[in-house]
């Protein structure tokens, strides 16, 4: 929202706090097209249930700029996903994105939007 | 008398023989009776059975025998030790030949597009927009339109959410509902209404094609009529309840998740 307001719009969350704990793997082999999302207070599978189908975003900070959806540039880039399905039992989540997330994103933050909603 | 005769194609012909006796006059071969006497009738004759040219196509379309299709046409081109002219094909061949004469095409699913709506939404329902504009800004559901979307309202005066069509995927249902049973929303406020008009270029535009012409939205005067006449309708409606205060204060915020506040545990 890049409207210029007097008043100061406090900066709202609508996202799910995530972290890209890794990719999906056996023991010796991982398989980078699904990564492994430890959603913020998911510990189990019910957790984890409503997570499924939720839009999720990687982002991330470059040195160039480059354009925004909504007009002008931005050092800020992003890589959209979706949610998947459950990981096991403790409300881990899996997680494709349009492009496999890079390695470096392990232990960093991935937003899972509240939409598509189902409630 | 008939007889039958082999053509050099292999077909047999049926040709009537000229009888060796001449007809005489009055006699008809049809069988039909005789007029008058000594008067020339006019003698049907049966036509004759033409033979048939080895290679014409009977009962298709026919080409004019001796006409010759051009396949081939000498066009100049240009260039120096080119030879001057070149053999071009008048009909080019095709660029595609499909393996698969009348491929059954796969039907596609997206021409009804309409969703039915989720239990949770129903006209009066307060709503928390959570993608797009007006995200976090809590909104009152109207109704579902023709095409699936749903037609919410802030209203504009409480939080400057104007009438405006969205998916319900975006929208969370709280428990949270108006009574507008009463309320008239204006039939004509639909799908067509918040069509986008394109405007349309001239085709030869001053300047370049590639300059971006961001011309900033306005609402139109009928936009802002009927604004205020469903947001009275609205504004009407929360007045009669008992906690309408709290409810003005309520529209008016903004929803955001906070420090343990896990959207997975929140019952809206």
């Amino acid at each position: 929202m890049k409207v210029e307001k007097k008043k100061v719009t406090k900066p709202i969350r609508l996202y799910a706090k995530a972290v890209f704990t890794g990719y999906k793997r056996g023991q010796r082999a991982q398989h980078e097209k699904t990564a492994l999302l430890k959603v913020d207070g998911a510990k189990n599978k019910d957790d984890g249930r409503y997570y499924i189908g939720k839009r999720c975003a990687y982002v991330y900070k470059c040195k160039k700029k480059t354009p925004c959806s909504y007009g002008g540039k931005s050092k800020l880039r992003v890589i959209w996903g979706k949610v998947t399905r459950i990981h096991g039992n403790s409300g881990v989540v899996r997680a494709k994105f349009a492009r496999s997330l890079p390695p470096r994103a392990m232990g960093r933050r991935v937003r899972v939007m509240m939409y598509p909603s189902r409630i | 008398g008939v007889s039958l005769k082999l053509l050099s194609c292999g077909v047999w012909i049926m040709v009537e023989e000229k009888s060796k006796e001449a007809a005489k006059p009055g006699t008809v071969r049809d069988g039909k009776p005789k007029k008058k006497k000594g008067v020339e009738v006019k003698v049907k004759k049966t036509p004759k059975p033409k033979t048939i040219k080895p290679g014409t196509v009977r009962y298709g379309k026919r080409k004019k025998v001796g006409e010759k299709q051009k396949i081939f046409i000498e066009k100049p081109i240009g260039g120096e030790k080119n030879g001057g002219t070149r053999m071009v094909r008048v009909k080019k061949l095709p660029a595609y030949y499909a393996t698969q004469l009348n491929p059954k095409r796969r039907t596609k699913h997206t021409k009804n597009r309409f969703r039915p709506l989720r239990s949770s939404i129903t006209p009066g329902t307060v709503c928390i927009l959570v993608a797009g504009p007006h995200r976090g800004k809590r909104v009152v559901f109207l109704k579902q339109l023709a095409r699936g979307l749903c037609l919410i309202t802030g209203p504009f005066k409480i939080n400057a959410c104007p009438l405006r069509r969205v998916n319900q995927i975006y929208l969370i249902a709280t428990a949270t509902k108006i009574d507008i049973s009463g309320c008239d929303i204006p039939k004509h406020i639909n799908d067509e209404y918040f069509r986008r008009v394109k405007v349309k270029r001239a085709k030869k535009e001053e300047g370049d094609i590639f300059e971006q012409k961001k011309e900033k939205y306005v609402p139109s005067e009928q936009r802002k009529k009927d604004q205020a006449v469903v947001d009275k309708l609205i504004v009407s409606a929360i007045k009669k309840r008992e906690d309408k205060k709290m409810l003005f204060g309520y529209l008016g915020s903004v929803f955001t998740l906070r420090n343990k506040m896990y959207p997975h545990r929140l019952s809206f």
